[in-house]
């Protein structure tokens, strides 16, 4: 069979540009006042905040630039012949199954021996250019599906678009009921922050006036189609709200050359090719480059914050050149970590020295500790009655589905678990059939029965909160390595008694609701997904007041080294049900102001 | 790196022989993919990289039988989910592939046992008695190796046939994908009586 010549999405430009700002950048060519490590949701934020304030920054990604209007493909139909990209037979992804199944490191395991690349789940042929090669970085220790991708814009070029706010039953969660400690901060403390990026992103949503979820600066809402109102209607009755998703997605415009407003093709995905949906790169990463006050440098991995021995602050990091190799010390004022929570991590607990021996803020010896996410997996799907038989409509030109806010120990008290989830999910006419894979019989009484319960479908998925616990930490493996010598997480990371009784409540929640719809032939699946199958996780440089039990003080600064902060999740203390990026641009902004006024005071 | 050496196959196993037959060979690449639409598109007669013309013929009769035109869009054959069937064959496992094309022998070997013809020349009335009895067991864990070659052939039908131009325009009239100036949903959220569900406007 000849090949497409089109399956090949030609890189050789942005790949070319990439060895190019590579190799101008060198640790002379500055001055920079601030260093950015990662230029996803946390990195994007810190440097739009830093450079439009005139602040010299250099951001250092791992991976390459990106060709965002190539690389997002977001009408592209399954069958179509122009395609651009392909996953060939030397590259999978790494099955669910496999994730409990096989041992650590999952890309050396045998099985995997005649592939060239392995990804984490995440990977398909959208994303398959951005997600790491689990060959290059291995993870040891217990089993964890650990989503990276390295590329300019990292995760938030294919995120799902949940634009959902922390609020005061997630900052004051242990006044609440006792478990672990308070966040040293408010809600009133982020929700102005909150606020600008609403305002400054885009964010579509309904004000609702849910303490759960509190509301934001909205932009015009998705609406619910026919069998998600049947839904609504249902589960109003038993006082539970489904509520238009709130997506990171301007709806109505920013002002942003580089973004356009939504026009519903319910592809997201794959990278909005317009950028009406939030991705780092259009939204925050180019805009800070036009002022002239950012530089870029790709292929940049970061090993480890150096110090200056006679100051003990930090002076720089160190990157070795993911292309040549070549080990290199850039040098700025102060670094800025936004690496991701477990990357950040791994770099602060890398940067070793005879004052910080366990690692770069890690005095208190809680650096890798109250690892934290979403489990996931128990989820319901059933047919709504008032769509069975009628014709397809359009039902996703959307970027988000509705959701289920939080109902669990918000007014009561449940008797078998602390905390929380919602439920995210949606019904009606999508493009694939999903349903068909579970309707019994063959020929044409299969296949009108597929077309029969088509419109009717409808699926909704847990979200529950992980306790933050000590216990639950990842670390560096004494042995194993990745690509660039650099030692790789061992994770000791597993759900407790909470979440498997929060998971049984998922379960029967989503039953009882669907039956309350007058769902027909309800499927309910009870088993939890793998630990970090949310990639929703925070919380392993956590923040408090007091240095012997926190990592970062409240501005996400090390309490040990008073010149690294901390822009991504990791500081974060607890994480309610909510999806995190919403929380990390908030913070983020919030942690830069901090900062811009320690730079303008000449503290730092 | 010790590992034990799970293979992919264990591994369903363990899950049960539901989520195998769900599992059939997923991982066609995006190259097998786009060749299938390119097959589709050209209306190119068969080449098939693995199957013989008898074994095609017969794969093609068994897709459609899954799958049949009706008075709505064509089937399974038309949108040459055989090719798609072959396509997921060349990139499978040796031992899934031989487990598979065992299979496709076994399925005429008994059309012949029952009704004295191999697969392709049964009328729709033996087709029928020995679909019903390969189907019988679809949703249960315990399968002869026959049943669970009839439940892997018709996930992978399914997935062909709903990932092609005939599937997704004709068959389900699929309307997404397109650039619209707003979403409406259902009508009932702007205040009206919905047409197309029958649910009445709030507080009417």
């Amino acid at each position: 069979m000849a090949a497409d010549p089109t399956l090949d999405l030609d890189l050789a430009a942005v790949t070319d540009e990439s060895r190019r700002l590579a190799s101008s950048i060198k640790p002379g060519s500055g001055p920079w006042d601030v260093i950015i490590v990662g230029s996803g949701a946390a990195g994007g934020m810190a440097a739009y905040q830093l450079a439009t304030a005139g602040v010299k920054v250099l951001m250092l990604e791992a991976g390459r630039m990106l060709d965002y209007p190539k690389e997002y493909r977001t009408m592209e139909w399954p069958y179509q012949s122009m395609r651009r990209s392909r996953l060939p037979p030397d590259h999978r992804p790494i099955a669910v199954a496999e994730y409990s199944f096989l041992d650590r490191p999952y890309g050396n395991n045998p099985v995997f021996d005649k592939y060239r690349k392995i990804t984490s789940y995440a990977g398909n042929s959208f994303t398959r250019n951005w997600v790491v090669n689990e060959k290059e970085h291995p993870t040891t220790g217990t089993p964890y599906s650990w989503v990276r991708a390295r590329v300019l814009g990292g995760k938030t070029n294919f995120w799902g678009r949940g634009a959902l706010r922390y609020g005061p039953l997630q900052f004051k969660a242990a006044s609440r009921d006792g478990y672990d400690v308070d966040w040293p901060i408010a809600y009133e403390d982020v929700a102005p922050y909150y606020d600008k990026v609403d305002v400054l992103l885009g964010c579509s949503g309904t004000k609702e006036g849910l303490v759960q979820v509190p509301d934001g600066v909205f932009q015009r809402p998705t609406k619910l189609n026919c069998v998600e109102v049947a839904f609504q209607r249902a589960i109003a009755k038993m006082g539970r709200h489904y509520i238009p998703g709130r997506a990171g997605v301007t709806t109505e415009g920013v002002l942003n050359k580089y973004r356009a407003r939504c026009l519903g093709r319910g592809r997201c995905g794959r990278g909005c090719d317009i950028s009406a949906a939030f991705h780092s790169p259009t939204a925050l990463v180019f805009p800070a480059r036009d002022t002239g006050h950012l530089s870029v440098r790709p292929y940049s991995v970061v090993s480890e914050v150096i110090l200056d021995g006679t100051t003990g602050r930090a002076a720089g990091v160190r990157v070795i050149d993911a292309n040549t190799r070549e080990v290199m010390e850039f040098k700025a004022r102060v670094v800025v970590l936004g690496a991701g929570t477990l990357d950040t991590t791994r770099i602060l607990l890398n940067s070793k020295s005879s004052r910080h021996p366990e690692g770069l803020g890690n005095s208190s010896g809680r650096l890798g500790c109250h690892l934290s996410e979403h489990a996931m997996g128990p989820r319901g799907s059933g047919f709504i009655p008032v769509r069975i038989g009628t014709e397809p409509t359009l039902d996703d030109g959307r970027p988000i589905t509705p959701y289920v806010p939080r109902f669990r120990n918000v007014t009561d008290r449940h008797p078998d678990f602390i905390r929380g989830y919602h439920f995210q999910g949606g019904g009606g006419c999508y493009e694939y059939p999903g349903l068909a894979h579970d309707l019994p019989g063959y020929g044409k009484a299969f296949k009108s029965s597929v077309r029969k319960y088509y419109p009717a479908m409808i699926s909704l998925g847990g979200f529950g909160e992980v306790l933050p616990r000590r216990e639950n930490r990842v670390m560096l493996d004494s042995e194993v390595k990745d690509a660039w010598g650099i030692p790789v997480l061992r994770f000791d990371y597993r759900f407790g008694d909470n979440e498997l009784k929060m998971a049984k409540d998922m379960a029967d929640t989503v039953e009882e609701m669907l039956a309350a719809a007058g769902a027909e032939s309800i499927k309910v699946e009870r088993e939890l997904l793998p630990p970090g199958w949310s990639i929703h996780e925070i919380g392993t440089a956590r923040m408090g007041d007091d240095p012997k039990q926190s990592v970062t003080d409240k501005f996400c600064r090390l309490h040990d080294v008073d010149n690294v902060y901390l822009a991504d999740a990791s500081p974060f203390v607890s994480g309610g049900t909510q999806n995190t990026t919403w929380s990390i641009l908030a913070m983020c902004w919030r942690t830069m102001d901090h900062l811009k006024e320690q730079l303008r005071s000449g503290e730092l | 790196m010790t590992g034990r050496a799970l293979t992919r196959r264990t591994v369903l196993r363990t899950l049960g022989a539901g989520a195998a037959a769900t599992a059939f060979m997923p991982w066609l690449s995006d190259e097998g993919l786009a060749a299938f639409a390119h097959i589709q598109a050209a209306k190119a007669p068969p080449r098939p990289r693995v199957l013989s013309v008898p074994q095609y013929a017969t794969v093609e009769a068994l897709v459609e039988a899954i799958i049949p035109a009706d008075e709505r869009s064509p089937g399974a054959r038309e949108a040459r989910v055989a090719d798609y069937v072959d396509l997921l064959l060349s990139e499978a496992e040796d031992a899934v592939k031989q487990e598979w094309l065992d299979g496709l022998t076994a399925l005429d070997v008994d059309a012949t046992r029952r009704f004295g013809a191999p697969f392709v020349r049964l009328d729709p009335g033996q087709l029928d008695a020995l679909l019903a009895d390969l189907s019988r067991s679809e949703r249960t864990a315990q399968k002869s190796p026959l049943e669970a070659f009839f439940a892997m052939t018709k996930q992978a039908t399914v997935q062909g046939y709903y990932t092609s131009e005939i599937g997704i325009h004709k068959e389900l009239r699929y309307k997404g994908n397109q650039l619209l100036a707003e979403f409406t949903g259902c009508q009932t959220q702007d205040g009206k009586d919905c047409p197309y569900c029958g649910q009445k406007a709030e507080g009417r």
